[in-house]
């Protein structure tokens, strides 16, 4: 159930922290190819998911261009299905105080879920 | 180029406060690479950081709708595969503007798509994001809308275009954001 991908200067990392269950995305995301990106991570979702008791989403993404947003919310929507499936799911999205855009694109993801969801600032 | 022609492009450049322009093949590392030197450009110029991630995020969509754009089309003439992308300052604000080939069939259907984002104020443009973040399939190629809503979302004036006839299956698309 390891899933631990490096941060790059287009890609952000993608850890998971088995002994909290927490799935953490953290850097910048504008790859050549969002979707083969992101793959692998559905993927695992997919399948550590049926495993899981529960899942905590934590992403600290200061940018993200158009096609990682899709991804993103395909991401979210696998976390929905866990969540209408019993588990216990929740996500945490951390943005920067001097990013406005970043608070925008956290409310539209949001609105788009319908399990537990805080946006959480911080300093930037 | 005779030196007088490259006398002439540098005068354009600074009378157009041109920062950075690129002409050839949009590859990931060369998109990749601007985007680094502007957004130490936009350090060094001390400019907010929300304001330097408007206009890099900004020049990441143009670039990135352009090379999928032309990665899917193939155009084996250069200079059809070939696309520009200049990135100015004029007073308090930050131009970008790009230029590339498009194929006469897939000209309506960008004219349409620009005519509803650029008629649109903020909350249109985010029922737009919105409607379309469900909608778009998740062919690459099929990204450009989301990328234009992300452009004009973040402007400060409308997006101006235009299309300049290059013979008769060809325009070239012109595309400026004011940010």
């Amino acid at each position: 159930m390891e899933l631990n991908i490096p941060r790059t200067t287009t890609t952000p990392e993608v850890r998971f922290d088995a002994e909290h269950a927490v799935l953490a995305i953290s850097g910048e995301s504008y790859p050549e190819n969002s979707f083969d990106f992101y793959a692998p991570v559905l993927e695992w979702l997919a399948s550590s998911l049926v495993q899981l008791s529960g899942l905590r989403l934590e992403v600290s993404v200061s940018y993200m261009n158009s096609s990682s947003i899709k991804c993103m919310l395909d991401i979210l929507d696998a976390l929905g299905e866990a969540h209408a499936a019993g588990k216990t799911v929740e996500a945490v999205w951390n943005y920067e105080t001097d990013n406005p855009r970043a608070l925008d694109l956290a409310e539209e993801f949001r609105s788009e879920v319908s399990f537990p969801f805080s946006v959480n600032a911080i300093g930037g | 180029m005779t030196p007088d022609q490259l006398y002439g492009i540098r005068e354009d450049f600074t009378r157009e406060g041109v920062m950075i322009c690129f002409n050839g093949a949009f590859v990931h590392s060369i998109i990749e690479e601007i985007g680094n030197a502007l957004r130490r450009y936009l350090q060094d110029q001390e400019e907010k950081k929300s304001a330097a991630l408007d206009v890099f995020s900004v020049y990441i969509e143009q670039a990135q709708n352009i090379r999928n754009y032309l990665a899917r089309k193939h155009f084996t003439d250069a200079s059809f595969a070939n696309a520009i992308i200049v990135i100015a300052r004029k007073g308090e604000r930050y131009v970008v503007s790009s230029g590339n080939i498009v194929d006469a069939e897939d000209q309506p259907g960008l004219d349409a798509r620009l005519t509803e984002i650029t008629a649109a104020d903020a909350p249109g443009l985010r029922k737009l994001f919105k409607e379309r973040l469900r909608a778009e399939t998740r062919d690459v190629n099929g990204g450009a809308g989301m990328g234009l809503i992300e452009i004009a979302r973040r402007c400060a004036e409308p997006l101006t275009y235009a299309f300049h006839p290059v013979d008769d299956g060809h325009s070239f698309f012109c595309l400026t954001a004011v940010i």
